[in-house]
This record gives structure tokens, C-alpha cells and sequence, in this order.
């Protein structure tokens, strides 16, 4: 057992030369720095669309780059694929396994994916001339949490067996397999640059990878349970993290910490989802109480509220023009704001 | 012979549990004075280009429901 000892003497050591080194840069707070900007302007977004047609709860949805399209997911065993302009439903794919967690679109258009409880990632290709299954990714021991396509033939998974992994679409094999955290992986979120990807788990912990070499590059800690939701800061040198602990936070990737925290004594609900506008000022969170709150990133105050879903809201997302906001709740809807 | 398995499995995630503390350990951090200037400088550069801090206007509003317009 004498080696059980050293190692664990050398990891404690490596813990603290890693706090030590983080005190060392903690010359100021973010509180200090943003007090000179202007405060946000209070945020009131209307509810422009509602989209109807799943009949269960909405686990997942993506927008399409082309801003327009989106995906979505629902424990009714289907994908929709929706035009938000018009609010018509242009595909509908129905899935083998109705336990969905989460779904994508790849940035063609061409590809979705879904994946849950069957421990898969199904890709189907929505161009055919109907709906085809074109893989199903099968090697995860544990749920599907989350999905991201780099492209046509790469997809990052995250899953509940405590790790994330790069497929190669072609042949339907891993081809990076990313093991560090030590509890189920819950989300996922891409750089801009597509070099690196960062993961949330129930370990408390976010993740920096190297997508190439797959390496853990950085590890950020300070919630308290599990983060459910992540998100890149739009420059890519920050990340947001939105956990069970009813918190958020941004983390500054060069300063290795965390450097602004989102809570409100009055707030007891879990953060379910995350999602940022396009110069990363406002901060849109979903939560278990039914709600999504906005954020100023900067100045960590609330500075609006979305409200209208009868249910959890348990997925949100941004478009790549910042043109608006699409909520998914488990009341079924989906709500466009701006 | 299953508890030296089991503590080798220990032992050998107790190595890459150091293993990837050294690779985290090595990492060069800048001041959180830099970093959160750049991330205040960001923001203030794109704010005018952020459609859901300025606002939408409602001939650009690709959600907004048009309503017709009959010409008499």
C-alpha cells in the first residue's frame, strides 16, 4: 500500500501548488473590473412563437446554422424538425427508443442526432427522400446526455457513463475517447475554433479537452452538484456552467477560475440549461421553477425574466445571428422570444 | 488474487488521477485583471451588433408576425 500513499501525497501536493497558483492571478474581481460599464438595460423579450406538436415533455433542441431551422425532442418518441419563421413542422423522425435526452443538428443541415436512455446516438440523415437512419453509435455503457456534430462525419457524445467521445461517422467507430471525469457526463459545448470542447458532469466539475489528442487541458471546480448546462463565452476564452446547486458561473479559461458567480438567495431551483446572446452580455438560464432568467454576464444581476411555460424548462438555445431566443419546456411548447 | 486486482485498478487510477494534476499543474495562468478586461472589451465591442440588447426592429424581425397589407 506504500504506493497508494505516495500517489496520494503527490496529488494533494499537485491539488494545492494548483490553489496556490490560482491565488496568485485572483489580483481582483470581475465586480471590480465591470464597475465602470454601463448597467444592461432591463430586458423585456415578447414570446413571438409558440410551437406546437409534441405531446410530451421537450428534452432537447438545436438550432440549424441557417438560423432559421431547429430540432427538437420529446419523451413522445419524436424529433421535430421545425421552420421557426413560418412555426410549421418540416420533418418529423420518429425514434426507436421515446426516452430521448438530447438532440443536434449538424451544421449542414443535413444530419440530426437524438440519443437517451438506449445508450446510443442515432445519426438520420433528414434529406433523404424520407428520414433514413444512416448509424447508430453504439459503445457509451451509460445514458446519452448530449450530442454536438463537428461536421458531416464527426459528432462529440457526452454520456452517463462519466465520459465524452469523438465518432467517426463513416464508420461508425470511436475515434477519441475523453476519461477524466468521475461522474455522469451531463452536457457539452464546442469552442468557436472547434479545437477544444468543454463537458459538465455530476462530479461538480467542468472540463477543458483537447477534441485531437484527447486530453484534459483544465478542470474547473467550485459548484456544489451537478452541472447540468454549458456554454462557451462567444470570444472562447470564458465558459458559463449552470448547475443543480440553483447557481451559475463563468470560469475564464487563461485564468484558470472562476470569476463570476449568478445566484439569488431567493432562487431553490436547479439550473437546466444555458444559453448566451451573441456578444455574450446577457446570460439566459432555464431552471426547474419554470422559468428562464436573464443574466448580465458582466455585472452578474438579473436583468429580465422570460415567463410562460407551465413545466420545468429544460433546454434553450441562441441562433448563430442572435436574432432571438427558442425555450423547450416539459409542457410540451416551444417558445421563440425576442 | 481479486484484491490485487482491486488495488491494482486503485493504484493504477490513483497514477492517472496524478498524471493529469501534473498536466494541470504545468498550465501558465494570466491575472484575472487581463482576462476580465478582455471579456468587458469583448462585450462592449459586440453590443451594438447584439440583437437582444438593442432590439429588433419590426421589419427585421424574422418572428415577428407580419400582419398584410391590402392595397385598396
Amino acid at each position: 500500500m506504500g504506493e497508494m500513499d505516495t500517489l496520494k501525497k503527490e496529488a494533494d501536493g499537485l491539488k494545492t501548488q494548483i490553489e496556490t497558483a490560482r491565488k496568485a492571478v485572483n489580483d481582483t474581481t470581475m465586480a471590480a473590473v465591470a464597475s465602470g460599464v454601463a448597467a444592461a438595460p432591463r430586458i423585456q423579450l415578447k414570446n413571438r412563437k409558440t410551437l406546437k406538436g409534441h405531446l410530451a415533455k421537450i428534452y432537447g433542441l438545436h438550432w440549424s446554422a441557417d438560423n432559421r431551422h431547429m430540432v427538437s425532442a420529446s419523451q413522445d418518441g419524436k424529433l421535430l424538425i421545425w421552420d421557426t419563421y413560418t412555426g410549421n413542422k418540416v420533418y418529423a423522425v420518429p425514434l426507436k427508443s421515446s426516452w430521448v435526452m438530447s438532440c443536434s443538428m449538424a451544421p449542414s443541415g443535413n444530419l440530426v442526432a437524438s440519443g437517451g436512455l438506449d445508450n446510443m446516438c442515432t445519426i438520420v440523415n433528414i434529406k433523404a427522400a424520407s428520414p433514413k437512419t444512416i448509424r447508430e453509435l453504439d459503445a457509451h455503457e451509460g445514458y446519452l446526455s448530449h450530442s454536438r456534430f463537428l461536421n458531416d462525419s464527426e459528432i462529440l457524445t457526452a454520456s452517463g457513463d462519466t465520459t465524452c467521445c469523438l465518432w467517426d461517422l463513416e464508420t461508425g467507430k470511436q475515434k477519441v475517447v475523453y476519461k477524466s471525469h468521475v461522474g455522469d457526463c451531463m452536457c457539452l459545448a464546442m469552442s468557436p475554433d472547434q479545437n477544444t470542447f468543454i463537458s459538465g458532469a455530476c462530479d461538480s466539475s467542468a472540463k477543458l479537452w483537447d477534441i485531437r489528442d484527447g486530453g484534459c487541458k483544465q478542470t474547473f471546480i467550485g459548484h456544489t452538484s451537478d452541472i447540468n448546462a454549458i456554454a462557451f463565452f462567444p470570444s472562447g476564452t470564458a465558459i458559463i456552467t449552470g448547475s443543480d446547486d440553483c447557481t451559475l458561473k463563468m470560469y475564464d479559461l487563461r485564468a484558470d477560475q472562476e470569476v463570476n458567480g449568478y445566484q439569488d438567495a431567493a432562487l431553490n431551483a436547479g439550473v437546466t440549461s444555458v444559453s448566451l446572446s451573441s456578444s455574450g452580455r446577457l446570460v439566459f438560464a432555464g431552471y426547474d421553477n419554470f422559468n428562464c432568467n436573464i443574466w448580465d454576464s458582466l455585472k452578474a444581476e438579473k436583468v429580465g425574466v422570460l415567463s410562460g411555460h407551465d413545466n420545468r424548462v429544460s433546454c434553450i438555445g441562441v441562433p448563430d445571428d442572435g436574432l432571438g431566443i427558442c425555450t423547450g419546456s416539459w409542457d410540451s411548447f416551444l417558445k421563440i422570444w425576442n | 488474487m481479486s484484491g490485487k486486482v482491486c488495488s491494482n485498478n486503485s493504484v493504477m487510477q490513483a497514477r492517472r488521477t496524478v498524471e493529469q494534476l501534473r498536466v494541470e499543474a504545468s498550465m501558465e495562468r494570466i491575472k484575472i485583471s487581463t482576462a476580465a478586461a478582455q471579456l468587458v472589451q469583448y462585450c462592449q465591442e459586440h453590443s451594438r451588433s447584439d440583437p437582444l440588447l438593442t432590439g429588433i426592429s419590426a421589419s427585421s424581425n424574422p418572428f415577428k408576425d407580419k400582419k398584410t397589407c391590402v392595397l385598396l
